[in-house]
């Protein structure tokens, strides 16, 4: 069976033989999980043994497109890339842009496996049908920028280049995975599964094409969903601002934290807002297939980049008691160029930073520290002095020597810049994301902060919310739509598919592929242990509550929360322990 | 006569102008053979470049053909009965935006004074005019 869309067809290759074979790809798998997220997931589920080390050869890369990718069909350009993640032990899909997913489609695949490891530091040359393994000594120790230069110089720029820094090869279990220089595969740990498998960079470029059914009138049917839907105001802010234009609604939302979330911003965060960081672009770039241009190329002084995001402005500035949007251009220029994750990385230096204002144990460096905020991230990156300790990151920090009451997390994944006492519902969706904290598998504050449809502080209605808004982002990162294309529906997503693929496909079929996609995360921590124990909501939520802001008095009570899980689950249909029971997972 | 105009201030480096061109003239979206090839990229991480290949019907590819194969009139028409595939169109052309395949000749038509890529643009950095 073959679908349009997709190219029905899957690169596998093994590191450690230096081999490489093409397959079909599963279209069974594909009919009922679509791509991107949602079939690397599967893939994930079906070929990874449980227990396996996440750092060992064992483990794999899953490089996932979707049967929009190559397609003008806006914000389409993202590539899933997935494997078990080195800081929590779940599964991990990544979601990243530039214009790698593209390449990979027109290079002929709708997937690329990485297996085994190399035995010497090399890199990946994928040429259409044509795998080369080349040396990568020369660059190894390189940040990701360099590397990324030294590539393109050889190769070409029309060549799309994923690649990690020193802390992807030193395994840091919070190494990400660059791409664009400034387009990143953040979390988790991906970056150090790449480095462990001595696999400093793929480059890959392909010259051929992506069939879908009566390619003129779809074409024009695209143009006109780009122009209606895609550039309405609700999502064209994204150009202007970035996502620099979530600070000030956080701040003014009580939900933007400051001081390792000892409290949110008292005071409207107008610095760090679009107008003063946007005062030093000089460029725009999207991904491919876009059609928002969220990326705001600046300079501000020796510090460039393009962004910085919300989440990294964040981290960097007032959770970190640092007042100085330069220093926060540097420190995401840094992160990335040492290819760690902003958010991990600066969650951890917080928390270090709140250690030693305690005297729990001195880290040397309190908040405010801009300088050595930045140090921190090379010494982490290549786990040298205090940067060995602080690469472990918040939970084993906290482990090792104590600050539990104030290290947030879930499962080992650190915590996003969204402060849930301002946000009930952003706690439980924390817990229950597939892959520790993360913000991007439901997203809470939209509901109860800046629409306000549902009121913030009360358990009530909870568990529905994010089930809802965790089955909108399951499918529409299964469908390799980018966030930023916010007002896409389940109509519209079904659509779009019987567009590409040309087998009729409803809303109903959106919801159950996004609900599936939710389950099969879940089916894999469930395999490694992962139950109702791990979705935890950190103790500084329960015990301490904002002294500023909106939700000033807020904190969330233990029953609440539980409430909140016991909603989630029954929602699913899963067990008072967060269990799949069986009639579910056989239909998987 | 309308041409095509680019601002690279607007542009994004989507692709979306080649994806287009590619599927209204060869079925498939597929860039490589696209008639327009914009796209913007990051020089050493430093500088935001931008490659701007696409048809400005100077006419100096149809006043070099050798066999008479082109024509301009509103847009370029290029007779694959009459064209050789010499590629001396191509290595004429301005701006680098003539494909040569199966030796024949493959120029930007405008879609016949309506073109796609235009219609697509999210930020309007293409315009005809």
């Amino acid at each position: 069976m073959t679908m349009l869309g997709y190219q029905n067809k899957v690169l596998r290759v093994d590191l450690t033989k230096k081999g490489a074979k093409t397959e079909p790809l599963r279209m069974d798998w594909a009919e009922k999980y679509i791509g991107s997220k949602g079939l690397a997931i599967k893939y994930m589920y079906e070929e990874l043994k449980p227990g396996i080390d996440p750092l060992s050869p064992e483990n794999k890369l899953f490089l996932t497109t979707g049967p929009m990718t190559g397609t003008p069909i806006p914000c389409s350009g993202k590539l899933s890339i997935a494997a078990k993640s080195p800081a929590t032990g779940t599964m991990n899909d990544c979601s990243i842009g530039g214009h790698s997913a593209l390449q990979i489609k027109y290079a002929g695949y709708d997937m690329i496996i990485l297996e085994g490891a190399l035995k010497e530091p090399g890199y990946l040359l994928i040429e259409d049908g044509n795998v080369q393994f080349k040396d990568a000594k020369v660059l190894w120790g390189r940040g990701s920028h360099e590397t990324e230069m030294l590539l393109a110089e050889k190769h070409g720029h029309d060549h799309s280049i994923l690649s990690i820094g020193p802390a992807g090869e030193n395994l840091v279990p919070m190494a990400c995975i660059n791409s664009d220089y400034y387009r990143q595969a953040g979390r988790g740990g991906i970056g150090a599964v790449m480095g462990s498998k001595n696999l400093k960079a793929i480059v890959i470029k392909g010259t051929g094409g992506v069939k879908i059914p009566d390619i003129v009138e779809s074409t024009k049917k695209i143009t006109q969903i780009l122009r209606e839907d895609t550039l309405q105001e609700d999502n064209t802010f994204i150009y202007d601002f970035g996502t620099t234009a979530f600070l000030e609604a956080c701040s003014d939302g009580g939900i933007l934290p400051r001081k390792n979330f000892s409290d949110v911003t008292d005071e409207n965060w107008t610095k760090y807002n679009g107008e003063v960081l946007l005062e030093k672009k000089v460029g725009k770039r999207g991904c491919g297939s876009c059609g928002l241009g969220c990326g705001n190329f600046l300079k501000f002084g020796d510090a460039i980049v393009e962004g910085p995001e919300y989440e990294s402005i964040a981290v960097a500035g007032p959770n970190a008691g640092i007042d100085d949007p330069e220093a926060i251009v540097k420190f995401n220029q840094v992160a990335d160029d040492m290819g760690l994750d902003t958010i991990s990385a600066g969650d951890t230096i917080n928390f270090a930073m709140e250690m030693t204002e305690k005297g729990v144990h001195d880290f040397g460096i309190r908040f405010g520290d801009k300088e050595k905020q930045i140090e921190y991230l090379k010494l982490m990156a290549k786990r040298e002095g205090v940067g060995a300790d602080l690469a472990l990151g918040v939970r084993k920090l906290a482990e090792k020597y104590g600050g539990e009451d104030y290290a947030l997390h879930v499962k080992g994944l650190e915590y996003p810049q969204y402060e849930p006492r301002g946000s009930w519902g952003m706690s439980l969706a924390y817990a229950v994301s597939d892959r520790g904290a993360c913000h991007m598998r439901a997203y809470a504050p939209n509901e109860e902060v800046f629409a306000a449809s549902i009121p913030p502080y009360t358990a009530e209605g909870k568990g529905e919310m994010v089930y809802n808004l965790a089955v909108f982002n399951a499918i529409k990162f299964s469908l390799c739509i980018c966030d930023f294309w916010a007002t896409i529906s389940f109509e519209r997503m079904a659509e779009l598919m019987t567009l590409v693929t040309g087998k009729e496909w409803t809303e109903q079929d959106m919801k159950d592929v996004g609900e599936r996609v939710i389950h099969i995360a879940r089916a894999f921590n469930q395999r490694e242990g992962f139950d109702r124990k791990d979705d935890t909501i950190p103790k500084r939520l329960i015990n301490e509550a904002l002294q500023s802001g909106p939700a000033a008095g807020q904190k969330i009570p233990q029953e609440a929360f539980d409430d909140m899980l016991d909603q989630y689950y029954a929602v699913l249909g899963w067990d008072k322990n967060g269990i799949i029971p069986e009639d579910i997972l056989c239909r998987l | 006569m309308k041409r095509l105009k680019f601002a690279k201030s607007k542009c994004i480096g989507c692709q979306l102008c080649a994806q287009v061109c590619s599927a209204m003239h060869e079925g498939e979206y597929i860039p490589s053979k696209a008639r327009i090839n914009i796209e913007s990229y990051y020089d050493k991480g430093q500088e935001l470049k931008y490659k701007d290949s696409f048809c400005i019907l100077c006419g100096i590819c149809k006043k070099q053909c050798p066999v008479n194969a082109i024509s301009l009139e509103e847009h370029i028409t290029v007779d694959h009965d009459l064209c050789i595939g010499c590629g001396v169109c191509e290595r004429a052309c301005p701006k680098k935006v003539v494909r040569i395949r199966d030796e024949k000749s493959y120029i930007c038509d405008t879609c016949n004074g309506d073109p796609a890529c235009v219609k697509i643009c999210p930020q309007n950095a293409l315009t005809f005019e």
